[in-house]
């Protein structure tokens, strides 16, 4: 079924990774991404896939379950590499054919593969580090927690840092409850001889009518009966309240983040000291 | 011959995961026409993953499913043809309602399988009426009832395509005690009225042991009993294991014959133990 969602698929197995503090993961990521974006060079992009891979191992996620969340994706990545091969211009000519004439000549130049193909493993390199760190790892607890403490320092100048990390809680926390509702509604309405595969465009368009209906009413209902069950408990924003777990930097959490810097000065290295190919 | 036939059905959840579940274990068992069956199971059980399969929502990963003798998996592009054969009400099928007015949320079923308008008109009304709808009901947003209305509307919605079998799962769930006797009461007078099988899921024992004619009792995925009310409810430890009530009143006569009286092990309706009750205190008074 096309709901195969990664988003908080956690999947505990107490590493080493599991147990850092959210906001040393937070801010690997930040570092992570930085530095594919920084990167330009075939040894910058291989040091890169090392620490996702060593990240992958250290978190005892089964890789088969990594690879998995990068399903939904391939046909994305097919298409931005395949554009990529087809448009770069570079030196080296690699096969040359005219197609239609004086009109649309297609050229492959050996720069279009690379950096096609550097493209590719960009795209996968992110969202494997990221879905280890930010999915398998960390529930979605940990990470608005770690984003509300993170960006603490903004209440300063009023900006609702509490309101924005529960509601980022709330949202992610009835992703499951939805597909759920959805693959329901989508079985009662099956049975009532409901049809979503066949016909023109905008047949397909009514025929989940009776889907998106049933769904928002739901949805609805549930942030309604959200809202009173908060209310009930006394639920008044951020200012005063407490928590049962206090995050706490600990020495590892430090090191983490020394490695974190270390890898983006790394990176940086290499694409100056490197004498591979110069792509942009 | 049986309205629905299973045979050797397995079914797992969540293959080659960690979160792996084998929710149907090698289930043989076959629906009889024109009666009321029960399908009982605590939650976890795998009833819903069974009564999935008879009209195709769920394909079993190995065995077979037989509606009116034929393979329903045999050309797996006709499956919706099953759907209006074997009538699903999900759990809570109040949250399926969509549409505009009462009437056109009854037709919507009747729509897709492609009738004449004078024959969706005349199934709309005979089955709202026949779950207590009239004429006022049917031009108000669904969405304006309450809830036994709106449940009442969802299973007009599917009696109104005729099925050959009607599968209800939890009907009762979440209603009071006159919003229970009234729909179950409904679907049984449905059942006498149009001689289709009526297939009914459900924990509660008490609605069991009232409405149906013929009882399964999932466990584990496996099928653990399967007979008339009488057989199934004799088994009260075994049921007990499963996570099951008996009805209360299984535990009085058993107590009434824990001190000696004679009385039957097959009872397991309140009115039932009444008249035998009576029977052993008349016998005593000679």
């Amino acid at each position: 079924m096309a709901l195969d969602v990664t988003i908080g698929q956690y999947y505990g197995t107490g590493s080493v990774i599991h147990r850092l503090d959210p906001r040393a993961k937070l801010l690997f990521v930040l570092t992570f991404i930085v530095s594919i974006f920084v990167a330009k060079d075939v040894y910058a992009f291989a040091f890169l896939a090392l620490v996702v891979i060593a990240s992958v191992l250290i978190s005892r996620v089964p890789i088969r379950l990594v690879l998995k969340g990068l399903k939904p994706l391939v046909i994305i990545i097919l298409f931005t590499s395949v554009l990529n091969i087809f448009l770069t211009r570079g030196e080296e000519l690699l096969f040359t054919k005219e197609i239609i004439k004086d009109f649309w000549t297609v050229n492959i130049y050996k720069e279009g593969l690379i950096n096609a193909a550097l493209l590719a493993l960009r795209i996968i390199i992110l969202l494997m580090g990221t879905s280890v760190y930010f999915s398998y790892a960390t529930t979605p607890i940990e990470l608005t927690d770690g984003l509300e403490r993170g960006l603490a320092p903004l209440k300063k100048i009023k900006v609702p840092v509490h309101e924005f990390a529960m509601m980022m809680t709330i949202a992610l926390r009835f992703i499951p409850t939805l597909i759920d509702e959805t693959i329901k509604i989508m079985n009662a309405q099956k049975a009532r001889g409901a049809d979503f595969s066949t016909g023109g465009l905008i047949k397909r368009a009514k025929a989940l009518i009776p889907i998106i209906i049933p769904l928002f009413v739901s949805s609805f209902r549930r942030a309604e009966e959200l809202a009173t069950a908060m209310e009930c408990r006394c639920y008044h924003g951020g200012n005063g309240r407490t928590r049962m777990n206090v995050l706490k930097m600990k020495i590892r959490d430090y090191v983490f983040i020394f490695l974190s810097l270390t890898m983006l000065a790394g990176v940086i290295l290499i694409n100056i000291y490197a004498n591979g190919y110069k792509l942009l | 011959m049986s309205a629905i036939e299973v045979k050797n059905v397995n079914f797992v959840y969540g293959k080659k995961t960690p979160y792996e579940v084998h929710a149907l274990e090698d289930i043989n068992l076959s629906i009889k026409e024109n009666c009321v069956t029960g399908i009982i199971g605590h939650t976890g059980s795998g009833k819903s993953t069974l009564i999935q399969m008879f009209n195709g929502l769920v394909k079993p990963d190995s065995g077979k499913v037989f509606v009116d003798g034929k393979d329903i998996w045999e050309k797996p592009k006709e499956i919706s043809k099953i759907r209006y054969k074997v009538g699903m009400v999900m759990q809570y099928p109040e949250y399926q309602l969509f549409a505009d007015t009462v009437w056109e949320d009854i037709a919507y079923g009747p729509k897709n399988m492609g009738l004449s308008e004078d024959e969706v008109k005349e199934r709309v009304t005979t089955s709202a009426a026949f779950c207590g709808l009239d004429g006022e009901a049917l031009a108000k947003s669904p969405f304006d009832l309450s809830g036994g209305q709106k449940r009442r509307v969802a299973l007009a919605g599917i009696m109104a395509m005729k099925p050959a079998v009607l599968v209800l799962d939890e009907p009762a769930a979440g209603l009071d005690p006159r919003g229970r006797r009234e729909i179950l009461g409904g679907i049984c007078k449905y059942q006498k009225e149009s001689g289709t099988a009526v297939v009914i899921v459900s924990h509660s024992m008490e609605d069991m042991a009232k409405y149906c004619d013929e009882l399964f009792v999932l466990s584990h995925g496996k099928l653990l009993l399967h007979g008339d009310c009488k057989e199934v409810f004799s088994e009260g430890e075994l049921l007990r294991s499963a996570g099951l009530d008996v009805p209360e009143i299984y535990g009085v006569v058993k107590a009434i014959r824990k001190q000696g009286a004679d009385i039957s092990k097959y009872i397991y309706t309140v009115n039932g133990a009444v008249d035998a009750i009576s029977r052993l205190l008349e016998g005593r008074d000679e």
